[in-house]
């Protein structure tokens, strides 16, 4: 080969390792900014008077004199609707038959679409869940159903050879003629004032619990389990883990035995997490019987024989770490060896331990497939720190999972789901990166 | 005062101690030397315990209906009455998202490493490793979130442009450097400086115009795919690379610093270019580490549960053909994670064990890898310090 | 030579109490009280790495309240012999030992020896400074804590009579709370010598104390010394044959493992019996 090709194999090998990290750089960014940025959505949005009336009925928060101004307000806009939709009812009445079908059927289909937008119309019976209570309670969502209000949805399936595609009919031209054709260019021009739109910040996602499976109100019981849950597994794994590490790193002498330990310890840094959760589920509840059925305890147990390894590698090398003078320096002082490691190695080795710790703490809050046999529920309250033996608890990674993929209305609470994704993502990247500026603390601390 | 305490007077032989003595501290040395022994070997037993408890609960369904139809048969219906347990497709699916995924991860992480630990000058490389750190601590249900709320979606809308343009900057700079390669090869016999000028000009047109030719074809090729459903094996091994490149990085790099300054050196010596020193010495010095690396990630790939459960499909068939990435799939972990929930009301069922077979198969195959990767590890490491 | 009853017993049990009579003491130096018996006796003792005898079959007595300089090519076993005086070596597994070594008439590797307490008696400093990264004070209460005193009044005498000692009191007694690794390496190492005092050890091993400082640090620490001569029995490993002869009554040159040569500082450096010393000293090997 010539020279010039050679050097542009060169530039090019170089490009591809560059090109590689840039990828690595830019996948973090195209995971990391929809969640963030739609994650800050369920604390920061633009709240309707739905909004606000729901906060004073369901959390009894809020400026109950200026709702009830607002719903007055919004009232007027509305009972025009309403009136509407009476003379409409009045019309069809008087119909003939044929054509009496006709508009019925599309004008049930109008009714649920402005309940959905605006809650319970007058003279509706009282509905059974809370999410039927309400109209739409954050603007963006209210300009969808208004959308859907405003059209209806249909399929072209003419070409099989293609994927059908998805089209829109304006609902006013099916009720051309009739008095029901200007509610639709009413509701769009007057939306805004029968909702109310305000930018809202709703602190309460996070300190709320949750009203109606996730429709309405936050997710504390959620991030408290995850806490529960995490500080559980690390009260177990951590004094466990740092003493192992100090008989690795201290006692134990080279041999079979002591190789056949260490291979556990890779082998079980190794194992599926969901094997953990099996092996949680058929041990701890099936044998052992920690508890009745799925509890606190057992994820935490189950969490702690997960994060052990990292901990007690962790440990192994911030012990390793310390110089060796110290030692000399302690024993040479008449020092036994326990105390040694007691009074000198282990607060030297502290803040290479916490860091393993953290990590450790961070992925024990993130991980769902260990608790998914052993702690997690998908509803339920925040528990009192006396049921972690018994009853379970909702978990955010969990939770994400559940309301993601399971939730009977998974598309209507995105935005709920963006937000606890946010809340577990910030938890362990804090952790991560309280690790980061422990471990530079480190080896300032060992320069003086 | 020290001096009075000192020289002659005060000479005693304190450090001589009784026998007594001695033999209360050698037992309670030994007591306290056992019970950290029994602490450490805690995790030794958790491992038996583990291979115990999951093997105890995957024995009865091989009893129940042998070993055959679990390996064999693709017929995967656990509830109907009697069921079927034909796990041959969703073992196929896990294999499949994790080749999947390890086509992506091992190239890229290969090379990032290389770029870590030969390219980058240290400046740098000080805010690439948080980002590859980063990339390691995110939750995998996060990973799973985005990948069915995001990424499937956007492949199923826009599936074809969006192939079509990866097809175009992945493949494009790697033609073109084929096309310069190969006609310097060809033309590299010719003795005439003039002759060998022209042929390779000729050369770089005619390839050049393949090379067009074929981006061109295939580009439009894959614009009118349509793809199905978002929630595909692609989706999964696309987020799974994810998560296996930081294992992968980190492993083999710490493989290519194992590999003395001194190769790097002589190869250099010998007006080697950056990259043949790399792609010559360092990659097959480094070898053994980059492999164990390789396996690491690929079991990162095949463990992880929440990604694929929530964005593979669960589909329990076979995918039409073989090979295509566009077709739901099911694997192990995510049938183990989905099922148990109904699985574990009744416990004694083949529906129950069936489950804890296919965890007892992972754990297996993990176990091993593990012990391969820990034996290449040691043994590069033996090599290299040259005993 | 004044003794006690008490120690006149020990030292009848102790077969090798009789010293090397031979001793030069240079009358610049101030006069010694006591001492001069033989505080250190080794008898054909051997120190072992696996198979490879490290110090081979040293006999030798050392002088109590006396410097005792150690000095010899790198390798020569010297640190070895040194470090087995307060059983430094147990840390290294290979390690064993052959021959007798005694302190005080009783043996340092004797079945009821309890090496905690003998270190407490044998404090040593080492050739890089290693203060804990604790503050000062702790530093130099870390010992007097191990054993038993608590009280923080008690404490403090204790802290301030070793960091005088140390002669350097004046440089750190308004930043006791401070962490000891913000001091300069000379005054490390000076708070080293300080924490070994603080646990008022009877003999004090340096290892090579100077090698990792300044001259001005050096001197300070020479300086030290002198100083502390006649109140502890010291015994200092150096590569440095200048201080060798200016701080030490008597010189040990090692060759090799063997115990070449013992005898006072100013006759092993005029007049050495051996070759292999005068060619060492001379410089014709290092």
């Amino acid at each position: 080969m010539n020279i010039g090709t050679r050097k542009i194999l060169d530039r090019s090998f170089t490009a591809l390792g560059i090109g590689s990290i840039v990828v690595m750089a830019i996948a973090l960014l195209i995971v990391l900014v929809p969640i963030i940025t739609n994650g800050i959505g369920a604390v920061f949005f633009t709240g309707t008077v739905e909004h606000r009336k729901m906060l004073i009925n369901e959390f009894k928060r809020g400026d109950t004199d200026k709702l009830a101004e607002e719903i007055a307000s919004s009232d007027r806009y509305r009972s025009t609707v309403y009136k509407m939709l009476t003379g409409f009812e009045a019309e069809l009445d008087r119909m003939p038959p044929e054509k009496k079908a006709e508009y019925k059927e599309k004008y049930s289909q109008v009714k649920p679409a402005l309940q959905a937008l605006l809650g319970p119309l007058p003279g509706d019976p009282e509905p059974m869940l809370t999410r039927f209570k309400y109209g739409q309670t954050r603007w963006e969502k209210a300009e969808e159903k208004l959308h859907d209000f405003l059209y209806e949805s249909k399929w072209d399936n003419s070409n099989p050879n293609v994927m059908s595609k998805e089209y829109f009919v304006s609902r006013a031209l099916g009720f051309e003629g009739t008095t029901l054709a200007q509610l639709f260019p009413y509701v769009k021009e007057n939306i805004d004032h029968m909702l109310l739109p305000e930018f809202t910040v709703y602190w309460g996602f996070i300190t709320d619990s949750s009203v109606d499976s996730h429709f309405f109100g936050g997710i504390w019981p959620e991030i408290q389990g995850t806490f529960f849950l995490a500080v559980g597994a690390m009260l177990f794994a951590f004094p466990l883990g740092v003493i192992a590490a100090v008989y690795f790193t201290e006692y134990a002498k080279p041999g079979f035995f002591n190789s056949m330990l260490r291979s556990a310890n890779s082998t079980l840094a190794g194992v599926p997490s969901i094997v953990f959760g099996m092996f949680g589920l058929a041990f701890f509840i099936n044998t052992l019987k920690v508890s009745e059925s799925k509890s606190v305890i057992a994820g935490a147990l189950t969490l702690a024989i997960m994060i052990l390894p990292t901990i007690i590698r962790a440990a192994e090398e911030a012990i390793l770490a310390v110089p060796k003078t110290y030692r000399e320096a302690s024993l040479s002082l008449g020092s036994t060896k326990w105390n040694t490691i007691a009074t000198v190695i282990l607060p030297a080795a502290l803040p290479g331990i916490l860091t393993g710790g953290v990590i450790s703490l961070g992925r024990a809050a993130g991980e769902t497939a260990p608790i998914i046999f052993t702690a997690a529920v998908s509803v339920g309250s925040a528990i009192g720190l006396a049921d972690v033996f018994s009853s379970p608890t909702p978990a955010l990674s969990w939770n994400i999972y559940n309301l993601a993929s399971e939730h009977e209305a998974a598309s209507q609470i995105r935005h709920v789901q963006y937000g606890m994704v946010l809340a577990l993502v910030s938890i362990v990247l804090l952790l991560n990166l309280s690790a980061i500026v422990l471990r530079a603390r480190i080896s300032k601390k060992l320069k003086g | 005062m020290a001096d009075d305490s000192v020289g002659g007077n005060n000479r005693t032989n304190a450090f001589v101690i009784s026998a007594r003595k001695r033999a209360i501290q050698k037992v309670s040395k030994t007591m306290g030397e056992g019970m950290l022994l029994a602490v450490a070997s805690f995790v030794a037993i958790v491992v038996l315990f583990i291979f115990y408890f999951v093997a105890r609960d995957a024995v009865p369904f091989f009893q129940l209906r042998g070993f055959s139809e679990f390996f064999t048969s693709s017929n995967w219906y656990p509830a109907d009455q009697p069921g079927q347990f034909g796990a041959l497709a969703i073992i196929y699916g896990s294999l499949m998202v994790t080749l999947g995924s390890a086509m992506i991860a091992v190239p890229m992480g290969v090379a990032a490493a290389i770029c870590l630990s030969d390219i980058l000058p240290f400046s740098i490389r000080q805010y690439a490793k948080p980002v590859i750190e980063m990339l390691a601590a995110i939750p995998s249900v996060a990973f799973g979130f985005f990948a069915l709320v995001v990424l499937a979606p956007l492949l199923q809308n826009n599936g074809g442009p969006m192939l079509m343009w990866a097809w175009w900057i992945l493949v494009s700079p790697f033609l073109v450097l084929g096309v310069l390669v190969v006609s310097d090869l060809l033309t590299n016999s010719i003795k005439d400086p003039q002759r060998r000028r022209q042929l390779y000009a000729f050369l770089l047109t005619v390839l050049g115009l393949i090379a067009v030719f074929l981006l061109y074809k295939v580009g439009t090729l894959l614009y009118g795919i349509q793809i199905l459903t978002g929630t595909n094996a692609l989706n999964v091994s696309i987020i799974l690379s994810f998560m296996a490149l930081p294992t992968i990085v980190s492993v083999s790099e710490d493989a290519l610093q194992a590999v003395g300054r001194d190769i790097r050196e002589g190869s250099y010596a010998l007006g080697a270019t950056r990259a043949e020193t790399i792609i010559k010495t360092i990659l097959p010095a480094a070898s053994s580490g980059i492999l164990a690396a390789v396996i690491l990630g690929i079991m990162r790939a095949l463990g992880e549960t929440m990604v694929v459960w929530m964005a593979s499909g669960n589909s329990s068939h076979s995918p039409e053909p073989w090979f295509n990435y566009l077709e739901a799939i099911r694997t192990l972990t995510a049938t183990i994670a989905g099922d148990m929930g109904e699985a574990d009301q009744v416990t004694g069922s083949a529906r129950y064990h069936v489950l804890f077979a296919m965890g007892l198969l992972l754990l297996v195959i993990s176990f091993i890898s593990n012990l391969v990767s820990e034996r290449i590890v040691v043994r590069q490491r033996k090599i290299l310090s040259g005993q | 030579m004044l003794m006690t009853a008490d120690a006149r017993e020990i030292s009848q049990r102790a077969p090798a109490q009789k010293a090397t009579r031979d001793m030069y003491i240079p009358p610049a130096r101030k006069k010694i009280s006591g001492g001069g018996t033989a505080h250190i006796s080794a008898k054909e003792f051997s120190v072992y790495y696996d198979e490879f005898e490290a110090v081979k079959k040293v006999t030798a007595d050392i002088l109590s309240k006396y410097v005792t300089a150690i000095i010899g090519p790198s390798g020569c076993g010297k640190s070895t012999f040194l470090r087995a005086i307060n059983r430094m070596n147990d840390l290294i597994p290979s390690c064993h030992t052959t021959g007798a070594l005694l302190f005080d008439g009783n043996d340092i590797y004797g079945k009821f020896t309890d090496e905690v307490l003998l270190r407490k008696k044998v404090g040593m400093v080492f050739q890089k400074p290693n203060p804990f990264p604790k503050s000062i004070f702790d530093n130099i209460a870390y010992g007097p804590r191990l054993h038993g005193v608590n009280d923080k009044k008690k404490l403090m005498e204790i802290v301030e009579r070793s960091l005088r000692k140390a002669a350097i009191w004046d440089e750190v007694c308004d930043r006791l709370d401070k962490n000891a690794l913000g001091l300069s390496g000379g005054q490390q190492q000076r708070l080293c010598v300080a924490r070994t005092l603080a646990v008022e050890p009877e003999v004090l091993l340096l290892d090579e104390p100077t090698s990792a400082l300044d001259p001005k640090a050096t001197a300070k620490i020479e300086d030290l010394i002198q100083e502390l001569r006649g109140s502890y029995t010291i015994m200092i490993v150096t590569h440095n044959m200048q201080q060798a002869s200016r701080v030490s009554d008597s010189t040990m040159f090692f060759y090799e493992g063997v115990l070449v040569e013992h005898a006072s500082t100013a006759q092993l450096f005029t007049n050495p019996k051996d070759p292999i010393t005068e060619d060492y000293i001379t410089g014709r090997f290092s």
